[in-house]
Formats: structure tokens, sequence, C-alpha cells
């Protein structure tokens, strides 16, 4: 298999990257550990005649974990390897230490992992394959095939990062031609979108890093992922949360999922009520149970919908369990 | 854990059962006793270090002066009439060399000789999605994807079959002529022995149990790639990742019509095969006839998609076996139907149809015995030969319901067993002589290292363990190619000045370590050092033909023929020993390098000494040495399909662990006892028998083939899931087998036999475990919690009731092997 | 055909001037320029392991690493684990212990043990799974190979620690 002829661009700056971006509109991509992207352009999928390598840029490279400061091209092996995530924001590490193999951590990013192409059985295939059957929505074509309709795409968001950054309170900072600004990394993917586009980046925008807020050390935190083997899949279900105590009852609680929809979630309305209630153990179920009647998969992964929605309520209980200080 | 805390009792049972014998060291005791230097010993592969260096060549680290690219393009469509395939811009665009559609090689062709049902390239038709309608030659991949934008292809679309049943009833487009009367069935075997149904009608204790088997394929790391070459004198060499040279060479010229001896065939490396490079594959030769046309030298190589789609595996299979058993426990009646899915092609299908049921008995005596099989032409790709060929989804289903029949019974499931295995030199019913089997010792020894019973339906719930014994043909009795009878295996030896041998034979290494062996046998033959061997590679020009690595043959045939040549060899050097030293031959033996008085080695000549005395004036020693297989089985139709010259036995334990939430089967250990005969290499058997497991886990837990109708769903090592080192169970390897008496130093095959028992054994602990029974593969953690999920609804889980018949086995009485 | 650039790369401690489109990966050029072959394809999608190289001394990925990025880093690969006519210890051990059988998988998993067992010499057996668990293995079931792995282990650790 061969990459299709592109221009490579290697910027040593946001800036220059940026003005890369604004003079090829529609027609580049950014490449960061290329993980993702690369097996999608041997596929055929989205190709653009441009990339942009942020290989050489070395502000995206920071990492400062004391601080609570990860560049957007810093590798997932670091920070399964930091001690101090491992500590402080365990979740973050968990997640980092289960995406896809060790090779693949080698290489992948943090802002790669939470810009990573949605997924779907008929669209993670070569072109011949979608050829024979007919393009769809998300590349070249106009309907779905998993949900027959010429709108929206149901492909599954299955970034392992994603969930656990949420539950973690962090930001994304992101750079775009009219500046710089700090957003919930909740707020980085659209709850409204057609499911193709993957966030609300503008076009062009290049993603920073992320500051996960340090805390005080009481919170506790943990990833937990769905998915057939132990590595190389793709998450069929992640769930990150986060719980911190205070005297006994519930000072912060969240729960993010992943690997189900077409977003990654943060489960406000499901954690919200619990906010100084005590974490009893008849809580946690009737917890687990609202999260996972709210969820809806769609059959386009390789374990069936019923079952991730189950094992939804499943993995939030024993998440939960796991988080409540044992009394 | 569950163990631990059984320990003393643990201990006291195992010096009760078998009165305290270890059978593993027994065996070992009285292999030792004839004292070989190089026979079972664990040697690494002779090639080891060129693989770890990285310096073993595959066939795409080949390059040749000039060589082009060669790719194939493929159908979009499942089931369709080619009504053009335009190929004259493709032609003329820069870069590229030649561009070839069917018409140009129409000679249909075939690995069996009596269903050749393959063309190179699609003519007039194409029947699974991913089949080749046309080969471009470019100068480099790139220009060969432009070509195929170029090529035209129209196609009228036809009836679409993916479902074999369907195929099995009368069809309105028939997917090949040949297929039987108006079905879409390639092949069907019905053979009956005794008298099932009046068996069935009055069996006090019966069960019956269908299976059902996604397809599943080989999974090899290295895709498929060939090189040819055709050169001005008019000859014409391929190099190919085959396992069967030889079935290359003869398709080659029937197809190209150029004759064998014009055509070379080379096996370089072979990055594993397990059957799926076994057939003689429409690419291999494409590549051959580009190679002609453009009279440059042309390398077709495989994506992992194409790989997926050549396919060749497992058979999707559908099947259903009755067991009847007598108040004594012991088996009568088995009824077996077994429907399996051929895809586009026949490929080997008609010795699977067979294989799917005449393999079913073994290793237990049945006095009646039915089956009837189909294989169904669909438009998936084609289903072939894979490890443990026919013998595994069968096996999965018959031992699961041996589980059941014990469970009927109240027996423990070894003693049932045990109670009914073939005995060693019988006949079975179908007519298989049966030699050596030591399928008894091979369960005693992994029911006394796995603990069974202290932990047999007293494992917690969620825990379990289970048995499952199986039995496999060591090498094919018949070849494919059976008139004129050419022996099956044939070995050449050199001997020369620098007193290196030299070993030529057909035989292909896949990984599975066959030129260790043939280095093995030749230097215990002569008494010399192994790296005075060196195995040529396999070349047709050089090599004298071997019937190929398939039907786990290697080590049999193979062994026996190099053990021939190598005695061959020996005489006269022992001619040459005898005379320098005034003793006579029959006083002689070789063994340390020397060549000697029998049992004194100080009275002798070194090895290379009578060498160079034999070679004077007359040049280098050549020997050669052939295996033919003996006559075997029964005078019915297909009596043929499943006799051996030996058969390997074994019987695994394995232990699992059930997540009863989520669904996940996790085995902890696995006891794999076998009798491969005496362990040439007990390494390389240890290899295979976990290699074996890595795969039948893998078919058991979450590989499977996809479709969506026609359509391939995952055709990728990311949606197809193969096992990952975190996966693996521990293993525990017990090689319990005696000497057969024909196999090469008592050897028989542990090539696909240690694959059959893993599922059962696995399945069989899942029941265990749970008290529910899987028979619908790939136990995929989804259909866990289904089936989990039906059981709370019938009042929750427990484990399955413990046998009722107090056990008998292990205090001496049917114990005694 | 396509547009080439000037790519400079250190393999195996020596530097080579290429010319190369840039769209090229690791694998393409160490195997097709450079004749290094021993380094594997399998799939060409990350999907297992047989094209691990080092770069810098971590295991990566060839087949999804543009040639072009991996300059001014160096590049190692099976064939520069260890000098001409010697043999690195988890090389021994896959001879000795029966861990290669096709040896197709081979050098991706011995890269990748190597840089491993650089960094965690002690580790266990788990740990050593773990880190293999993106290299595919169809021969031997791995268990031979995880056994090899952690007998290099064993031999490398200075004396009185094994
Ligand atoms: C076999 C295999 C298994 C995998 N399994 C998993 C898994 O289990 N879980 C998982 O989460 N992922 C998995 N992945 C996907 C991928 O490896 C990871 O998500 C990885 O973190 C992606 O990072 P990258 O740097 O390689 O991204 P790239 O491929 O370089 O980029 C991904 C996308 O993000 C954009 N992008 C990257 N960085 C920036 C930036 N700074 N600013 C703007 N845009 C940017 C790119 O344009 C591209 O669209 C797997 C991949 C493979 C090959
Ligand atoms: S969900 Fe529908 S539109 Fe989206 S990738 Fe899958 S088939 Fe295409
Ligand atoms: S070839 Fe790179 S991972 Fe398979
Ligand atoms: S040795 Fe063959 S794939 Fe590993």
């Amino acid at each position: 298999m061969h990459l299709d002829a592109f221009e490579l661009h290697q910027p040593a700056t946001v800036e220059e990257a940026l003005a890369i971006a604004s003079a090829h509109p529609g027609r580049f991509d950014f490449l960061a550990g290329g993980t993702d992207l690369l097996p999608n352009y041997k596929m055929h999928l989205n190709l653009r005649p441009q990339l942009i390598s942020l290989d050489r840029v070395q502000e995206l490279r920071a990492f400062r974990p004391e601080q609570g400061w990860i560049g957007s091209m810093v590798r997932l092996r670091e920070l399964e390897s930091s001690p101090t995530l491992r500590e402080r924001h365990t979740a973050l590490a968990q997640a980092a230490s289960e995406v896809a193999t060790p090779l693949v951590r080698a290489s992948g990013t943090v802002g790669g992992n939470l810009l990573v192409e949605t997924r779907c059985f008929f669209f993670n295939q070569s072109q011949p394959w979608r050829e024979a059957l007919g393009f769809c929505l998300k590349a070249d074509g106009d309907r779905c095939h998993v949900v027959p309709q010429k709108e929206r795409c149901y492909a599954t968001f299955s970034g392992d990062l994603a969930p656990a950054l949420m539950v973690l309170g962090a930001r994304v900072e992101v750079a775009g031609s009219s500046g710089r600004r700090r957003l919930p990394v909740a707020e980085l993917y659209d709850p409204k979108g057609d499911g193709i586009r993957r966030t609300l980046l503008a076009p062009g925008e290049v993603l920073v890093g992320v500051e996960v807020p340090k805390g005080d050390g009481r919170e506790r935190s943990n990833y937990a992922k769905l998915r057939v083997r132990p590595s190389f899949d793709f998450p069929e279900l992640g769930v990150a949360a986060a719980l911190t105590m205070k005297d006994g009852r519930v000072e912060r609680l969240e729960i993010a999922l992943g690997g189900l929809e077409a977003r990654p979630r943060l489960m406000r309305k499901e954690t919200e009520p619990l906010v100084g209630e005590r974490l009893t153990e008849e809580r946690v179920r009737t917890l687990s149970e609202e999260v996972r009647r709210s969820v809806r998969p769609v059959h386009n992964t390789y374990l069936a919908p019923d079952y991730r929605r189950k094992m939804t309520g499943v993995f939030v209980r024993r998440a939960l369990l796991a988080l409540r200080p044992s009394t | 854990m569950a163990g631990g805390r059984s320990e003393g009792r643990a201990r006291r049972l195992s010096s009760d059962s078998e009165g305290g014998r270890d059978l593993v060291k027994e065996v070992e005791e009285s292999r030792a006793a004839a004292g070989y230097h190089w026979i079972g010993q664990r040697v690494p592969l002779i090639d080891a270090a060129l693989k770890v260096t990285g310096r073993a060549e595959y066939t795409d680290d080949l390059k040749r002066p000039g060589m082009l690219v060669g790719r194939l393009l493929k159908s979009t469509q499942p089931h369709a009439k080619l009504l053009a395939v335009d190929v004259a811009e493709a032609r003329r665009l820069p870069g590229v060399a030649a561009v070839l559609t069917g018409e140009r090689y129409p000679t249909p062709f075939g690995v069996l000789p009596m269903t050749h049902d393959e063309t190179a390239l699609a003519l007039g038709r194409v029947r699974f999605l991913g089949e080749h309608v046309a080969a471009v030659a470019a100068v480099d991949e790139e220009t060969c994807e432009r070509a195929f934008g170029r090529i035209r292809v129209e196609y009228e679309p036809l009836p679409v079959y993916d479902d074999p049943k369907v195929s099995r009833e009368s069809v309105k487009v028939q997917i090949h002529a040949r297929a039987l009367r108006d079905t879409n069935l390639q092949k069907e075997v019905f053979q009956h022995f005794g008298d099932v149904p009046g068996e069935i009608a009055r069996a006090p204790f019966k069960v019956k149990v269908s299976g059902k088997y996604l397809g599943v394929t080989h999974g090899f790391t290295e895709p498929h790639c060939t090189i040819a070459e055709s050169t001005p004198d008019g000859r014409l060499t391929v190099w190919s990742a085959t396992q069967v040279p030889h079935y290359l060479h003869r398709s080659l010229s029937e197809v190209l019509g150029i004759p064998m001896h014009r055509i070379r065939v080379v096996k370089p490396e072979v990055g594993g095969g397990f059957g799926g490079k076994s057939d003689p594959f429409p690419h291999e030769i494409a590549c051959a006839a580009l190679a002609i046309e453009t009279g440059r030298p042309v390398k077709v190589l495989f994506d992992r998609e194409d790989v997926f789609y050549l396919n060749h595996g497992r058979h999707p299979t559908l099947n259903q076996v009755t067991i009847t058993a007598g108040e004594d426990g012991g088996f009568r009646a088995m009824d077996l139907e077994a429907l399996i899915d051929g895809g586009a092609w026949s490929s080997f299908g008609t010795v699977s149809t067979y294989y799917n049921g005449v393999l079913a008995m073994g290793p237990y005596r049945f006095d009646h015995f039915r089956y009837h099989g189909w294989r169904a032409y669909t438009n998936h790709p084609p289903s072939g030969a894979m490890r443990a060929h026919g013998g595994t989804n069968l096996r999965y289903t018959v031992e699961s319901a041996v589980d059941e029949l014990a469970v009927e019974l109240g027996w423990d499931p070894i003693e049932l067993r045990l109670r009914n295995f073939l005995t060693p030199n019988c006949k079975t019913i179908n007519e298989f002589r049966i030699t050596s089997n030591s399928v008894r010792q091979c369960i005693l020894a992994a029911r006394e290292r796995s603990g069974w019973d202290r932990k047999f339906r007293q494992l917690p719930y969620g825990r379990g363990i289970g048995v499952a014994c199986g039995f496999y043909i060591s090498g094919s009795n018949s070849p494919i190619h059976f008139t004129p009878v050419f022996p099956q295996c044939t070995v050449h030896l050199k001997a020369d000045m620098d007193a290196g041998i030299t070993i030529h034979c057909g035989a292909a290494d896949i990984g599975q370590g066959s030129k260790t062996v043939l280095a093995q046998v030749v230097a215990e033959v002569l008494g010399i050092r192994m790296d005075r061997c060196r195995v040529a590679p396999v070349d047709s020009d050089t090599a004298p033909v071997d019937l190929g690595s398939y039907s786990s043959r290697v080590t049999f045939m193979m062994g026996n023929a190099a053990r021939s040549a190598a005695e061959n060899l020996k005489l006269p050097l022992l001619q040459a020993a005898s005379e320098l030293l005034g003793h006579p031959v029959e006083a002689l033996e070789a063994s340390q390098e020397r060549i000697h008085l029998r049992g004194r080695p100080e009275v002798g000549v070194p090895f290379v000494q009578a060498l160079h005395k034999a070679i004077e004036r007359r040049g280098a020693l050549v020997a050669s040495g052939a295996y033919s297989t003996s006559p075997l089985g029964g005078t019915f139709k297909g009596a043929k399909a499943g006799t051996a010259p030996a058969y390997s036995f074994s019987a695994y334990v394995a232990e699992v662990d059930v997540d009863v939430e989520t669904g996940f089967v996790k085995v902890e250990k696995v006891w794999a006892a076998f009798d491969c005969g005496r362990p040439l290499n007990p390494l390389s058997v240890e290899g295979q028998i976990e290699g074996s497991i890595h795969m039948g886990l893998g078919q058991l837990l979450s590989e499977g083939l996809s479709y969506r109708g026609a359509r391939l769903m995952n055709p990728s090592f990311l949606d197809y899931k193969i096992l990952t080192p975190q996966q693996m169970p521990e293993v525990e390897c017990l090689l319990v087998g005696e000497d057969d008496p024909e196999g090469p130093f008592g050897a028989k095959e542990a090539g696909e036999g240690p694959l059959v028992a893993a599922l059962p054994a696995v399945g069989n602990a899942i029941y265990d475990a749970i008290g529910l029974r899987f028979l619908d593969l790939p136990i995929t953690p989804d259909k866990v919690v289904r089936a989990l999920e039906g059981q709370q609804k019938k009042g929750g889980g427990v484990k399955p009731a413990p046998p009722t018949r107090p056990s008998s086995v292990g205090r001496g009485t049917s114990g005694s092997a | 055909m396509s547009k080439k650039v000037p790519v400079t790369l250190r393999v195996n401690g020596e530097e080579h001037e290429l010319h190369l489109p840039p769209q090229r990966v690791l694998l393409d050029v160490i195997r097709e320029d450079l004749n290094l072959t021993g380094t594997k394809r399998g799939c060409d999608l990350g999907t297992c392991g047989c094209c691990a190289v080092l770069v810098d001394g971590q295991p990566v990925l060839s087949c999804l690493a543009l040639a072009k990025l991996s300059e001014g880093h160096e590049v190692t690969t099976i064939e520069g684990i260890s000098a001409p006519g010697a043999l690195h210890p988890v090389q021994k051990a896959f001879i000795d212990l029966g861990a290669t059988q096709c040896g197709f998988c081979t050098p991706g998993f011995i890269v990748t043990a190597v840089a491993f067992l650089r960094d965690h010499p002690s580790a266990t057996r788990e740990e050593i799974a773990r880190a293999l668990s993106g290299n595919l293995c169809r021969c031997t079931g791995y268990v031979k190979i995880l056994d090899a792995v952690a007998s290099a282990a064993r031999s490398m650790a200075p004396s009185g620690e094994a």
C-alpha cells in the first residue's frame, strides 16, 4: 500500500503552520503522529494534497505535568509513563496506556487522539471496498449504510483520551488566525454536528495543548475500556470517572463516555444530582442505570450495540465503586 | 486461588492415581533408552540465526534487475457476468508494460485434479467480491493503480448466493457448471456403517448437538508474494510464497502451456502457511503471465486485504451430531451432518467434505456411523484447507456432545472418554488402521497435572475446567496426484570433500522447522554433527519432488525419506571404514563423528577419513531415499479419505475464568497432552502446540470472517481479531506418546492435531464454569452475556451438577494403561 | 511522477542522502531504497508490528512514519541491532528457546524487545507481554517469545541480580 502524492510542510512555529493552512483553505490536513491520518490516507479517505506536519513545532511538545500542561504533540507513551499523571490524573494516564498498542503510542499524540477520525465499519475500509458498496456520506458519497438516510453520519468517536480529559475538567488551547482561545475539552465536540465534522475547531485551527486543573490532590479518577483484545482495538466503550469527596459526600462527580456515539459525552445531567449526596451503593446503581439508559450506540463496531449499552451500566458502576472511598 | 486451599488433597491424589506414576517422566525415561544423539533433542531451528537477524529471505525481499510491479484489479461485484473488461486505455498509460484479462489464459486449474474451476483471471464471470478481473504490470504501484482507474469493467449482476442452505436447494443460477444436479453444491458425501437409525431408536442415552462456525482464516503474517521471470532461453522461473512448490509447478505448466521441465519453481522462506499457501493460486499464474508478456521480471505482492479475499481458510460450518450410549456408558452410534460453505471455488473442497465427517469418530470407538456432508458453492471468497483441515469444527461439536453425554449419564467426562477410547492396533468401523495410540496416557497425564479431580464441578461459579480429546491424520495416505504412483517424498543427499552433507528435498519449510528435522535425521543416521548438514533451498531444478506441506505429512513422510537416504549414504561410508579398519561392515556403526566398532568408539576412524576414502576415485557420494505409503482403507466410496499411515491423539484440559457480568472469558491454563509418537524435536513440538492453542483460542473467542451478504466486513488485522500476547494462557505440554512403529524414529505429526482439542476443552470448561454451552463460534462477550441473561430469567446461574457415578479411574481399575 | 525532496537518513549509523517523494514511508525506504529487507511488511496499516524499527532508540511502526520526518533521528533496523557476527542476547535467546518459527514477525519482536529491556531490565513476564502487545505472531502462540525475552533479561542483568 502506498500513499498518494502530497506536499509536505514542516513549519517550525504555530504561526507558520497557521499561515500555511490559510494559504490552502480546505486542501490540507495537519499531521501529528500520523497513526490515524496515514492509515486513513492509505485507504484513500478524504485525501488532501497538502500535509502540514507539526513535528518541528517545539511549542507543541511542551510537557509539564506538574503544572498540568500537555502540549498537543506530546506522545501517548510519555503520558502513560509519567508518574505525576499516574498519581494525580489517573484516568488520563490509564486512558493513554490503553490506546492501540505500545508501538502506536510511541508515535501517536495527545492532539491526534482528541481529533481522531470517527469510525465505522463502512468507512474504515479501502477505496475498492467502499466503491464496491457505494461510497457513504462521510467520504465521497451521499448516504449512510448504518442508519439509512442522507443527513447524518453515525460513525463512532473512538478516542480514549477525550473522556478522561473531560472528567478531569481539562481545557484545550486552540490557535487560529484570529488568535488563541481556551475551551473545555467537553466543548470541543459539537453536540449538534452532523457526525462528519468531528469538532468545533474552525478549519485551520491548531490544537496547541491541554491544560489539566492541578487540583488539591483529593480528586480520584479512573478510565476503563471495553474492547475485545487488550491491545490494538479501539474502544467499544470508554468510561472515565472522576470523584472528589468531602465529609463523606460528593463534592464533584463527573462521568464521560467514549466509543459509543458520534462524540464523547460528559454525563452532567445524570451526575449533577449527586453533588452533596452520599455515594451509597444504591445511588451508584441508580446512576449507572440512568447513564445506561441515555446512550444510543449503533451497529457499526465489532460488539453488538445492546451489549455495549448494557456494559455502559456495568462499567460506570464498577468505576464508581472503585473510586468510592472504602469505608 | 482455587488450587491453594486444596494443596493437601492434591498431593494425596497425585500419589493415589496411577499408583503414584508420573506418566511424563516414564515416557521420557523410556525414550532416553533408545540412546539417540540428535533425535529428541531440543534443537534450535537451523535457520533461526538468519531469522533473528533479518537475514532470512522471503519472496518480497528478493529483487530482480528491471523488475516491474504487478497488481491485480478486484471485482466490485460478488456474482456477475463480465460483459466486458476494456483495458485499451490502461495499456496506453505511460509506465504500463502489460495489462492482461482472463481470455489470455483460459485453461482452468485447481489443486485437485478432479475439480478444476479456477482461472488465472476471472473469465466471463466473477464469483466473489475481490476476485481478480485484470492484471497490470507497470513501473510502480502508483502507475498500476492509475491503470486500474482506466480499466472499464462491465458487469451484469447475477443472483448472489451467500447462504449454503440455499445453495443446497434447486437454484436459478449455478455458480459453476460443474455443481451437482440443479443445485450449487460442489460435493455431497454419504456414508453409513452399521445401523444408525435403529441404534438411535433403541438407545437408552443419546444427545444431539448442533454447531455453527464462522469461517476463519490462516492469518499468517507474510502476505502472498510471487516473482516471475521469463528468460530468452525459453525458461520461466517463479519464486513464490508457497507451501507446495510442486502443485504450483504443475499448474503453471498446465495453464501457461509450458512443459514442466522448462519451469523452475523456487520457494524462498515462507512467513507462515497453515494451509493457506497450499493451493496453486491464480495470482501466481497471473504473475508468470505478466512476466512472459513483458519479458521482464514481475513481482506481485498482496496487501492484507487481498490476503483476506484469497482466504482459503476454514469453512463456515453448520454441523450436527447425535451420539448414543448404552447403560454401561459405551458409545454405540454416531450420526453426523455437516454443511460447509466452500465459497466460490472448489479448492480442496472434496477432501474438506470428507474430512468434516470421516475424522469424527477417532479417538473413540463407535460401531455405527452415518455421515451426510455437503459442500456448497457460494459467492463468498473461497474456503480451503486450514490447519487441522476438516477436523476442527467437527471436533468441537463432537467433544461438546461427549461432554453433554457425560452429564446425561452422570459420569465424569474423563471417565466416559476412558471407557470409550480406541485401543492401539485396531481398525475403526470406517476402516482406518490405527497403530500407535497413546490417547489414554494423554488423558491420564492431563488429568493428573491439571488437578482435575479436585477441580471439576468444584470451582466457584464463573470458574471452570474442561476436557476434550483430539485425533488427526499424520499424513494423508493417498497423495493428490496418485497416478502414476510416485513416492510421497524423496530426499537426495550429497557428500563431498568438504565433508558437508547437502540435503535436497522438495518439502517446504514454512516455519514449522522441517529443515531442522531433515538435518537432525541425517546427522543421527550418520553419527555426525548437525552443522555438517546443510539443507538446500527448495528449488525444483535441484530438489526432488515432494507432495507438499499439508495434511501434516512432512515429518512422517519426509522424515522417513531422509532416514532412508541417509542409510543409503552410510553404506559406502561403512564400506570405506571397513576397508580402513579391517572389520566387516556389519560390525560397524556411526556415531560421534566416527565410524567404529559397535559400542567401541575408540576402535574406528573419523567420519571425514571414511568419507574421503569413500570418494577416492569416484567423486562425491550421492544417495537418495524415498517414502511411499502402502495401500490402506476399505473399498467403499470415499474409503481413502482420512486414511493415514498413523494418527496423532491428544487430550487437553483447560481452566477458564468467566466474568459473569461482562461475558469475557479468560483462559487461564491449558494442559496439552499430545501423542505425536516420539517427538523428534520437543522444542518444535511445543512450539506447534502453543501456536495451535493460540490459533484455536482465536477461533473460539474472537476470530471470524464476518459477512453481510457476500461482503466481507473485516478484511484487516484490526477487525479480524487474532489473539495478542497478553491473551495467551499458560500452556503445559505433556508429550506422552509411545513410539509409532512406522514413523521416522517413532514420530508422528504435531502440526495440526494439536489444534483440535483446544477449542472444545475451553468450551467444556466454560460449561463447567457457568453451566452454559456455546455452540456458535466465536464466543464473543456479547453472546455470553445474552446467554447469561437467559439463565438469569430461569432462576440464576449455578454450576452444573457434579457426576453421580463414583469415580473408578485412578484407583487402578480402568486406569492401567 | 511525483515531486521528490532531498532526505538525509541515518540508518544503523550510516548516513544516506536520498531523493524521495515526501509521501514515502520509512518502511518502503528501508526495504526498497536501502535494501534493508530484514524489516517486514505485514499489513502496512499499523496492525501487526512486523515493520517495527527503532527511532532514537524507541520502537515505532515504520509503515506509518514518513521517511522525511525521520530526518535528524537515528534509525535502527534489525540489521543494526547487533554488530556483524555477534548476536544481541535477545536474538540469542530467540534462537535457543525456539521463539522464532516462520520468522516473519521476528525482527519486529526483537527490536521492540531490545528497546524495552534496555529501559526495563528487570521486567516481569506480564510487563514483557504488555510491551510486545503491538506485535502479532501467528506461529508461536507467543509463549516461547515471552520465555526468550524473559531469559534475555536475566542473562543481561548484572551478575548477582539475576
Ligand atoms: C492499529 C491502531 C489501533 C488504534 N487504536 C486506538 C485506540 O484504541 N484508541 C484511540 O484513541 N486511538 C487508536 N488509534 C488511533 C490513533 O493511533 C490514536 O488516536 C493517536 O493518538 C492519534 O494521534 P496521532 O498523533 O497519530 O494523530 P494523527 O494521525 O497525526 O492525526 C489525527 C487527526 O488529528 C489532526 N490533528 C492532530 N494533531 C493536531 C493538532 N495539534 N492540531 C490540529 N489538528 C491536529 C490531524 O489532522 C488528523 O486529522 C489506533 C490506531 C491504529 C493504527
Ligand atoms: S455512519 Fe453512515 S455515513 Fe457515517 S461512516 Fe458509517 S456508513 Fe458512512
Ligand atoms: S506493517 Fe506496519 S504494523 Fe503491520
Ligand atoms: S514466527 Fe511466524 S509469525 Fe511469528
